[in-house]
């Protein structure tokens, strides 16, 4: 019986061709960019899972309300940890881990490592496993580091490395150490990525911060013990911080901070560390929002249901030529199951035929999806048997909806009603159904693309208050003092004609290509009021360089020997302050020193684009090191003074990689998220009107097939083509409309919460969504007009011939 | 008694009428009969047919088959009387056209669930009783009208029913081709298997050894 089903099956295939290539044309593409969707989206909510630890581990973070409202901290203080386990019950394992770059040597070679500095607990909390070495404690002392295999093949050539002796640079200075163990290459998803893992008292910070509760740089993670649960953890915890952060409680009283509902000032909370790739801080609370990954799984749904619709829609259109043989096989003695089974099986010939074919086509495709898309994610990653078995069970159940809903409807005919080859669907509603919800998906895919494209567009030409342009950063990564590098590069770069300036500062503008971020704040009382302020230490030159925008006053200047106590704070600084004159501001600090403001400068985007400009104090202190340079050339031939600026690089630090970049490149660099998300939606939204269209043009063949003798009669009796095309047109195209009525709000609704994420955003425009509906309508009206009007033209002697 | 039709009627209601397809129809076909069911186009001949096939239902009455009635069976129930004793001969032949002459003719022994050998055997057997060996790997298409009923005749002999219902079957044929197949019922009828046929000829009805004839639904 098998055999017979599925002989027929594929005779009925090929019968059909077009039919058949269209259904596994779209069908393949689709499972094909399904199966790279989940994956990528399976791979970004597999972060952090991979630690044993991870359903009792979390990342410590301080809320503390403020005048302004309630702000969020991951940064701890060097005493906290250990004070933390001492006081408060309820940890089993802590530890302060720090991430940073570090310049190690071993011989002539120099390489630059991202560095994580921890404490012994580090390991025991996090599944970072051992290949080599002492797998009891992978950092045994003081002057022992581990570090990865793929260090230890960078560093040493070999991965028998255990033992060696590295200088590792640390505040300047050169320190031995020993490898006691090799680690395996952190996993793609995890959130912690580190070449070289150094104790934590070898930080440069550590001495002098020793008993420091004031001064907050890492993370510190802890591992609850058994039957803690968070909330009675950081109930636990609040006589703690009453303790050590009194000062700054007494403060937020005095400057008039709104107490949280517990009526507390400062509460520490802890964050599961899988949450932590998710995490968005919002109102002093961790928010998390696995978005991204479900909205591409979003798209991938989406993508199968066009095709699913299609897949039904032709199903029940074609069955009406099998009418004779549904009957014919009841007449023989077939019954119901026997029927259903028959056509589900053909079905599931199809879909396995483009299963197949779509993991053949996922395959090839990987490469250029990874690189696409900007992601790790690998089929390696998502091979488990429970997705993989989930993923099975999904596609059954496509399978038996798609297939079986058409072999249903076909069973249950009545023989003689099959027969005479008469078949009534109920005014083909279900098909229509299909259709509109094809058409809204598209139109709420296409405004969702031109919203985020216009979004894109909007922040890359928003006016930062900068020269993006024509301003190159380079990172100081190399061993010299940076102050000295500085000069050495204005030295070099001067002569040339199509250098215009060159300064430094301790941050970067955007997200250049050694990819760190780093912020740094600090507050302050002035006249009894508390004020918080980002900081930036920076070079002469700094404003003109960057082209920003002087208020009023000067900028530090070379002919001033006390700029070290200078400061220049930009619009929202001066504001805060509340003084007429800002330039009358004198700060006193650390007791001995006062502070005086000398300028005032425009806002400009020192942050991310999507925030506030914030308050910002700009200062001058050759003590605190640089971290990146920033080189203005003239807008003549900027790739040749592009090279220019990197050989003179390789001049001054000819050990430290150049990783120099344009502004506007890093600024760029920062939309990742944005650009990922409008490639997803973008790919998404071509293919599902693709698809819908295959769908739209299979079911308006059919239509017209069944119409011919309508269509012969009415040219016969006077019809124009053009009338008769529109009489066949008009039906789908009210389906068109009706979908852009149900997109829109829906569509609108979606993409306004969304921009609320962004300080700045582009208007929500109704021209975005008559937009994308004029542009399906279009796309629809060529798609189903090319077929009817052919029908139209036909000879109506033919077409009434065939009765 | 291999069947037996009590007082059957069927209806249809349009505009609160009713009209009657069938009406107050009394029949009792012994076994190795042949009958043919005359009457003029609309008097009810197919429906008749097909009730007694069990393609359509009866709206009052009684139809006892194999001294079963038929009313209160089940779909599965009545699918496997009628496949294991009715075989189904059309006007139009009704062949698969997907399917070859073999393959048309091992269907309904799929469907009775008969195994693959035995399968093969029977066809190969009937291929060769209607001589058509030749053309078993041919499809619908390729063959003549009278060949195609040929083949329609032999699907429906294959699992040996006791009943061949024919629905006017000589009537895309044309006369000489008509002759063959009558004389092959009326062969099968000697070999003892029963046959009701609808007809429009009377040369064809002839065959037969009862006629009935049919107006607007009723016997006369």
């Amino acid at each position: 019986m098998l055999k017979n089903y599925l002989k027929i099956a594929w005779r009925n295939l090929i019968k059909n061709k077009t039919f058949s290539i269209a259904n596994i044309f779209g069908l393949t593409c689709a499972f094909a960019v399904a199966i790279l969707l989940s994956m990528t989206a399976l791979f970004e909510l597999s972060f952090d899972q991979f630690h044993e630890n991870k359903d009792n581990t979390y990342q410590l973070y301080l809320t503390s309300r403020t005048p302004r409202g309630a702000e969020v901290s991951t940064s701890n203080p060097v005493p906290l940890a250990a004070a933390l386990k001492d006081e408060v019950p309820g940890i089993k394992r802590i530890a302060r881990s720090l991430s940073e770059d570090a310049l190690i040597s071993y011989q002539e070679k120099d390489l630059s490592l991202d560095a994580e500095f921890v404490d012994a607990d580090f390991f025991k909390m996090f599944t970072y496993p051992i290949v080599a070495g002492n797998a009891e404690n992978p950092l045994p002392n003081k002057n022992s580091v581990s570090i990865t295999e793929e260090t230890a093949q960078k560093t040493f050539g070999t991965l028998d490395a255990l033992g060696e002796t590295i200088q590792v640079k640390i505040g300047g200075e050169e320190h031995p150490f020993t490898v006691a163990a090799i680690l395996e290459d952190t996993p793609a998803n995890s959130s912690m990525d580190f070449d070289i893992v150094i104790p934590f008292e070898n930080h440069p910070e550590y001495e002098s911060n020793k008993d420091q509760w004031n001064s907050n740089f890492f993370p510190v993670y802890l591992q609850l013990e058994e039957g803690m649960t968070t909330e009675q953890f950081e109930q636990n915890t609040r006589s703690f911080v009453n303790l050590h952060y009194e000062g700054s409680i007494e403060s937020a009283k005095r400057d008039g901070a709104t107490p949280d509902v517990n009526g507390r000032f400062k509460q520490l909370h802890l964050l599961p560390i899988t949450d932590m790739h998710f995490v968005n801080y919002r109102e002093g609370r961790a928010e998390t929002a696995r978005t991204f990954p479900y909205l591409i799984l979003g798209v991938a749904f989406v993508i199968i249901f066009i095709v699913c619709a299609n897949f039904i829609n032709m199903n029940i259109a074609l069955s009406e030529n099998r009418l004779k043989e549904i009957g014919m096989r009841k007449t023989l003695g077939a019954v119901k199951k026997q029927l259903f089974f028959q056509f589900w099986m053909e079905s599931v010939i199809v879909f396995l035929l483009s299963i197949g074919l779509g993991l053949v086509v996922s395959n090839l495709l990987i490469d250029p999806f990874k690189t696409l898309f900007n992601t790790k994610a690998t089929f390696a990653e998502v091979t488990q048997p429970a997705i993989i078995g989930t993923f099975t069970l999904i596609i059954f159940g496509i399978t038996l909806i798609a297939g079986g809903y058409p072999a249903l409807l076909m069973s249950k005919l009545s023989t003689l009603r099959a027969l005479k080859g008469k078949l009534d669907l109920g005014k083909n509603r279900l098909r229509n159904g299909l259709i509109v919800l094809q058409f809204v998906i598209a139109i709420m895919l296409i405004s969702g693309t031109l919203v985020l494209h216009g979004q894109l567009d909007f922040m890359r030409n928003k006016d930062l208050g900068y020269n993006k342009e024509q301003v190159v950063s380079i990172p100081l990564n190399g061993r010299k003092d940076s102050y000295d590098v500085l000069e050495l590069l204005r030295d070099e770069l001067l002569k040339n004609p199509n250098i215009l300036s060159v300064s430094g500062a301790d941050n970067n503008l955007g997200l250049g290509k050694d990819g760190s971020l780093s912020s740094s704040a600090m507050g302050f009382d002035y006249k009894g009021k508390g004020i918080v302020t980002n900081a930036l230490t920076v070079d002469y030159d700094y404003a003109e360089t960057l082209d920003i925008e002087l208020k009023s006053g000067r900028m530090f200047d070379r002919e001033f020997s006390t700029d070290s106590l200078s400061l220049v704070i930009n619009e929202s600084m001066a504001e805060q302050f509340g003084e007429e004159d800002p330039l009358s501001i004198r700060i006193p600090m650390d007791d001995s020193v006062t502070y005086s403001v000398i300028g005032v400068i425009k806002d400009y985007n020192f942050q991310d684009v999507k925030k506030e400009v914030e308050p910002l104090t700009l200062f001058m202190n050759k003590n605190w090191d640089l971290y990146y340079a920033y080189v203005k050339i003239a807008p003549q031939n900027p790739a040749s003074s592009f090279d220019a600026i990197k050989s003179a690089w390789e001049k001054v630090e000819p050990q430290a990689e150049f990783l120099g970049s344009f502004l506007d490149e890093n600024v760029d660099r920062t939309f990742r998220r944005e650009k990922n998300m409008a490639t997803i939606i973008t790919g998404g939204s071509i293919l599902g009107i693709i698809l819908s269209c295959l769908g739209l043009f299979a079911i308006s063949m059919l239509v017209v097939a069944q119409r011919t003798k309508e269509i012969g009669v009415r040219k016969v009796v006077g019809a124009s083509v053009s009338s008769v095309t529109l009489l066949l047109t008009k039906d789908f195209l009210k389906l068109v409309g009706l979908a852009f009525i149900i997109a829109t709000p829906i569509a609108w609704y979606f993409l306004n919460e969304w921009l609320q994420d962004y300080a700045s955003h582009v208007s929500l425009s109704p021209l975005f969504f008559i937009g994308s509906g004029l542009m399906v309508g279009l796309i629809a009206f060529v798609t189903i007009g090319s077929r009817t009007a052919k029908a139209a033209s036909a000879n109506p002697v033919n077409s009434l011939r065939t009765e | 008694m291999l069947l037996e039709l009590n007082n059957i009627f069927k209806w249809v209601t349009t505009g609160g009428q009713r009209i009657f397809l069938l009406k107050d129809i009394n029949l009792q076909v012994e076994q190795g009969e042949f009958i043919s069911v005359m009457g003029p186009s609309g008097s009810g001949k197919s429906t008749l047919l097909n009730v007694i096939g069990m393609l359509d239902t009866f709206d009052e009455g009684e139809y006892n088959f194999m001294d079963e009635s038929v009313y209160s069976l089940k779909e599965k129930h009545r699918a496997n009387l009628y496949k294991q004793y009715i075989g189904f001969v059309f006007q139009s032949y009704h062949l698969l056209d997907d399917l070859t002459v073999q393959e048309n003719l091992e269907m309904p022994l799929i469907y009775k669930k008969v195994k693959g050998s035995e399968r093969k055997a029977m066809v190969a057997d009937m291929l060769d009783r209607f001589n058509i060996v030749g053309k078993k790997d041919l499809f619908p298409a390729q063959l003549s009208g009278g060949q195609q009923q040929l083949v329609g005749v032999a699907r429906a002999l294959i699992a040996n029913p006791k009943l061949i219902l024919a629905d006017e079957p000589t009537g895309n044929l044309n006369s000489k081709q008509g002759e063959e197949i009558m004389e092959l019922f009326k062969q099968l009828n000697e070999e003892g298997v029963t046959i009701i046929q609808v007809t429009h000829s009377e040369k064809n009805a002839e065959y037969g050894s009862r006629i009935i004839n049919l107006l607007d639904g009723r016997m006369v």
